[in-house]
């Protein structure tokens, strides 16, 4: 017995919304982590236009020439889902962008390694740092930044 | 009633024309927008006198068709809350253009939410404020900040995935997205399992904003990292304005005793895991970050009661704490560092520490105070509602605010002790103090008017819960049931 179309894209949105979630909370880079993101969006957006969508029906663009008879697919999802893919674009760049400053900042893109330092930073910007030992470094960064790449950005 | 396009219009445009004043002259882009603040809060007063609530059709499409700005006295009152807030927020000596610009962004972003009544138009702006308060974070911000805000932005990217695939629910079984014509449908096609299913995805989405219970992670590494006025306007607007969102959706669309069972639950773990937190935190500012999520708990407390009864419960608390923790991070500029250090902070800096037992005592509810009649309103409503369920929330409640009582009196008791303060804190900036004593004479004051502000409240409250009115506010009469 074959299967129906639409039953297919419907498992492939929550498939990729599964995907992306599960990828989101089982990775520890954080670049891992944001390409999930976009998986997972990608199947809420596959979702939303599905949630309109009609197969025996045309583009809803208004041409003056529909035949009678023909209907047109909703236009309003397909509104909703343009929005959301240019509002996550914005996004996805925006994190990309911070995540270039993270990696520069701390050397590292390792979540859990982000996490303890992101801590340690609050805790000192709170002023509850737990008194270090001597023999540790003072300062900001153990992983020095490459000096020359950060004037080349940072001008 | 066209002013009421300008309440969204202006502070978007001049969120788009700051950058490029600010080339010329950086004063004027400081100014110009807390005059169109100004503007807003003049055009709010004058819509104030017009007959409520009224819909507004967007562009000549009359609903369901085109998009609508619903006006109650709930929303105007949220919008006046946006526009004087982010005035007494604004960052007068040390904001750049880029900054005056996203809180324009900001202002424009949440008076829309108050006033949508569409899910299209709510996701737009939903987003739109969610990238302007990322903005803010990290604007002037260390590495902390950074990594704070990327860590919020997973969350909230999450969160938006939720929401897409609750809104796609809805619309799979409804065909619309306006929130009235929702509204004639919900009780035939979406009162079943899948009804239920997409509330809780659409409140776990907006929740993260609303600080609710399980995606809330964000909240103290967030608090921390940000200026304190930009944790104090996050804490007490934004997260407001997700509220006001989740309360027009649950009202209008999702009305069913499982939804409000969910609310109860949601709530009462996010008030039991932010009081406890809150006790166990060392310093301030992470105190405010967990009690504020406790706070938005007992808020949605409120709402899972239900009926009008539920709206003015939830809305009474979430009032307070508009008012009294921006006031609190305000003092909060000055009390960084250990709980412990701030030992005999009284004699240093007495009307502060009066100030904040002032705030203390009304975010416990001891009773003159506003904080008092707002939880009073949560603990009779979960006592009228008289399910298993609401006399389990209200057991929790009440043993929770003893744990809340006794971090707060912790902290003045430590305020008003013997012994020399043990560091050279900072001098609170006189302009911080001013601000918090401002929202801390605004909570006074509404303990003298109490009463009519009540009867108000009331009234206001069973305007947002009727929702056949609301059906033909936005429908015309052809809409009706």
């Amino acid at each position: 017995m074959p299967i129906p179309l639409d039953t297919l894209f419907f498992a492939g949105a929550l498939g990729l919304v599964a995907i992306g979630v599960v990828g989101m909370l089982a990775s520890r880079h954080l670049f891992r982590v944001l390409l999930c993101l976009g998986l997972a969006e990608a199947g809420g957006n596959l979702l939303l236009v599905l949630s309109g969508y009609r197969w025996d029906s045309v583009a809803p663009i208004l041409t003056g020439d529909l035949p009678v008879g023909v209907s047109m697919v909703d236009p309003v999802p397909q509104a909703l889902v343009l929005t959301s893919i240019v509002i996550g674009v914005g996004m996805e760049a925006l994190a990309v962008a911070l995540l270039i400053r993270i990696r520069r900042a701390y050397g590292t893109l390792d979540g859990h390694a982000l996490l303890a330092r992101l801590r340690e930073d609050l805790d000192e910007r709170l002023g509850v740092a737990p008194d270090r030992s001597e023999d540790l470094p003072k300062g900001h960064a153990p992983f020095p930044a490459p000096a020359a790449k950060e004037q080349e950005v940072n001008p | 009633m066209n002013g009421a396009a300008l309440l969204v219009a202006l502070p978007l445009l001049t969120a788009f024309l700051t950058p490029s004043i600010g080339r010329v002259s950086a004063t004027a882009a400081r100014l110009l927008g807390p005059l169109v603040l100004i503007y807003c809060i003049w055009l709010v007063a004058g819509l104030w006198g017009a007959s409520l609530p009224v819909s507004i059709a967007i562009g000549g499409f009359a609903p369901p068709l085109g998009i609508n700005l619903y006006l109650d006295p709930l929303a105007l009152l949220f919008a006046l809350a946006v526009y004087v807030l982010i005035l007494l927020a604004w960052p007068w000596t040390e904001g750049t253009p880029g900054q005056a610009a996203l809180l324009m962004l900001l202002a424009g972003s949440t008076a829309a939410l108050a006033l949508s009544g569409d899910l299209f138009n709510i996701f737009v702006f939903y987003e739109l404020m969610s990238a302007a308060s990322f903005g803010l974070i990290i604007v002037r911000g260390e590495r902390a900040a950074h990594l704070a805000t990327l860590r919020y932005l997973v969350l909230s990217g999450l969160g938006t995935v939720l929401f897409l695939l609750g809104v796609a629910l809805v619309y799979f079984h409804t065909g619309t997205l306006n929130l009235a014509q929702l509204a004639q449908m919900a009780p035939d096609k979406l009162a079943g399992a899948q009804g239920l299913a997409a509330f809780v995805l659409i409140l776990l989405g907006v929740g993260v904003k609303a600080e609710l219970f399980p995606v809330n992670g964000w909240v103290p590494e967030v608090y921390a990292a940000a200026p304190r006025w930009l944790s104090g306007l996050l804490a007490g607007l934004v997260s407001k304005l997700a509220v006001l969102v989740l309360l027009r959706i649950l009202v209008l669309v999702f009305d069913s005793e499982q939804a409000q069972a969910v609310l109860l639950v949601l709530g009462l773990a996010g008030f039991v895991t932010g009081e406890l937190a809150a006790w166990w935190a060392r310093d301030f500012v992470r105190m405010l970050s967990f009690s504020s999520i406790g706070q938005l708990g007992l808020v949605f407390v409120g709402f899972g009661i239900g009926g009008a009864a539920g709206v003015m419960a939830g809305i009474a608390v979430a009032l307070h704490h508009m008012l009294a923790k921006p006031a609190l991070f305000y003092l909060a500029e000055s009390w960084g560092g250990s709980l412990e250090r701030l030992q005999g902070e009284a004699r240093r800096a007495p009307l502060a520490a009066a100030l904040f037992v002032l705030l203390a005592l009304s975010l416990v509810g001891v009773p003159p105070l506003p904080g008092f009649w707002a939880k009073l309103l949560v603990v009779m409503g979960l006592g009228a509602k008289g399910s298993a369920l609401a006399w389990a929330t209200l057991a929790g409640i009440l043993l929770i605010t003893v744990v809340e009582a006794a971090y707060l009196f912790r902290l003045v008791g430590r305020f008003y002790s013997e012994g020399e303060p043990a560091h050279a804190a900072p001098r609170l900036h006189g302009w911080d103090f001013t601000r918090a004593l401002l929202l801390g004479g605004a909570l006074v004051a509404a303990a003298f008017w109490i009463v009519p502000l009540g009867h108000w409240l009331e009234g206001a409250s069973q305007l947002a819960a009727d929702v056949p009115r609301y059906i033909t506010t936005v429908l015309g009469q052809g809409g009706a049931p």
